[in-house]
């Protein structure tokens, strides 16, 4: 117990640091499922919601870029053949694609 | 003899006879007046496509006694388009199911994993539970605030998307069934995966079709999946503002399509019941609908309409309201970037253009 007193005593700001970093790791142990799905959102939803807009909605391409449009920068390839939309955003790649008249636009499922 | 006249009469007159449409919808515009422009001026004020900042209404169809009286579309939306309805899906759901408890597929008290197995870690829910968003699990709707902890963003895009109902599932308790209302995307696409297991796999993929949108001339439905196959009951269906009009006549004139009473009378009156919430919530939750009277008998969200009022309501401005007491259904899609758009606006204005008609 003294030892410790005397580490906190003789480095309080590196105390407090390692006090924040412990706080830090603990919090992403609890979120980490969440903080791993997370950074997909982006991709997901882009890819997601043009398919629809553009194949579900029939709407022209530049109202659906302007549609899925989101504050963090993300990418669109549209590949008319097969109507499949891949998307990228956070460093995570996402693709939908149509999977006919009644059914309309679904996220394929991820690659392992 | 005058009397059998009468009679004869009474029976021939138009006003008694019920319009409804067939292939088309038959029109009968509002003549303009200043209370329409006062309704186009607040539904239509000049759109922005760059920030898209405040209302920006894609489609408003009113329809009375069954006959277009209004109808406009803006931007690239057109009386063609299969416009996303988000979670007016819920309400489509609903009436769906109400064809399958008229077939007598499930009762309201059946507990849930009686139709969907993973539910057996939650035994006690009931679909009724479900229904009045009241499962009691710990679901986190919420998603501009709290993106990270949204359950709902989670189940459409990343970890819940391929087994949509599954993910639901997997979630932890947090009230008793059936005590508190917490809304609940989660619980609408648990009653989606309970449907096939009501109706069984082979007819699950055509049953909205066959049980709903065939009997009331609904072409331009989309219904999106998970991969899975269930459907996004809580989100993804898709149809034309006349055809979602269709869902709306139906349950205006108490569930019956012509002659024939597609819903039970007593669904309906589920469907149109205020849910007794053990928690406080300033919306007026009914059975996958919203409603216009809470169930302490306080009055409901929408001052200016009448009490009957109810609707259908999704993210970004999509709305299906009725007023059976006024024989009013309006379809309103949008894309409503902000919280600007007011339902209790658009409907004054409404009932002003409509009552307001000839009266100037």
């Amino acid at each position: 117990m003294t030892a410790r007193k005397g580490f906190i005593r003789r480095r309080p700001f590196s105390s407090v640091g390692i006090l924040i970093l412990l706080f830090l790791l603990a919090v992403i142990w609890v979120w980490r499922v969440q903080l791993q799905a997370f950074p997909t959102i982006i991709s997901a939803y882009t890819a997601k919601e043009y398919c629809s807009c553009r194949y579900v909605m029939n709407n022209p391409v530049d109202y659906c870029q302007s549609y899925v449009k989101q504050w963090l920068p993300s990418t669109l390839t549209e590949n008319l053949n097969d109507k499949r939309i891949t998307a990228t955003g956070m460093a995570r790649e996402s693709t939908a694609q149509w999977q006919g008249p009644r059914q309309g636009c679904r996220l394929l499922p991820a690659q392992p | 003899m005058r009397r059998l006249l009468f009679i004869f009469l009474l029976f021939a007159s138009p006003a008694f006879a019920d319009t409804w449409p067939d292939d088309q919808w038959s029109a009968h515009p509002l003549t303009s007046s200043a209370a329409l422009k006062e309704l186009e001026a607040y539904a239509f004020p000049p759109r922005d496509e760059q920030t898209h900042q405040g209302i920006r209404t894609d489609a408003l169809l009113i329809i009375r006694n069954g006959e277009v009286i209004y109808e406009r579309y803006a931007g690239v939306t057109s009386a063609q388009t299969p416009h996303l309805t988000w979670s007016i899906s819920k309400s489509i759901l609903a009436t769906v199911l109400g064809v399958a408890l008229g077939e007598a597929r499930f009762k309201l008290d059946d507990p849930v994993a009686r139709f969907y197995a993973p539910f057996n870690t939650h035994p006690a829910v009931k679909i009724q539970d479900l229904l009045h968003w009241a499962s009691g699990l710990d679901w986190q709707e919420d998603y501009e605030y709290a993106p990270l902890n949204s359950s709902v963003v989670a189940m459409l895009y990343t970890r819940g998307r391929d087994d949509m109902a599954r993910f639901t599932a997997e979630h932890k308790v947090a009230n008793a069934p059936g005590t508190s209302y917490r809304y609940s995307s989660g619980d609408s696409t648990v009653l989606a995966a309970a449907l096939k297991g009501m109706v069984g796999d082979a007819a699950y993929p055509d049953y909205p079709w066959t049980a709903l949108f065939d009997p009331l001339g609904i072409k331009s439905a989309v219904w999106e999946t998970d991969a899975t196959g269930t459907f996004v009951g809580s989100s993804y269906a898709y149809m034309t503002a006349r055809d979602l009009a269709r869902i709306g006549l139906l349950m205006q004139r108490g569930g019956r399509w012509q002659d024939r009473q597609l819903l039970p009378k007593a669904w309906v009156g589920f469907n149109l019941t205020p849910f007794a919430s053990r928690t406080p919530t300033n919306e007026a939750p009914g059975g996958q609908w919203w409603l216009n009277k809470a169930a302490d008998g306080k009055p409901g969200p929408w001052p200016d309409a009448p009490p009957d009022t109810f609707a259908g309501l999704g993210h970004w401005g999509q709305a299906l309201y009725v007023i059976p007491s006024a024989n009013l259904v309006i379809v309103r899609y949008a894309d409503d970037r902000d919280g600007s758009y007011d339902h209790n606006q658009l409907l004054k204005r409404a009932l002003k253009a409509v009552a307001g008609e000839g009266a100037q």
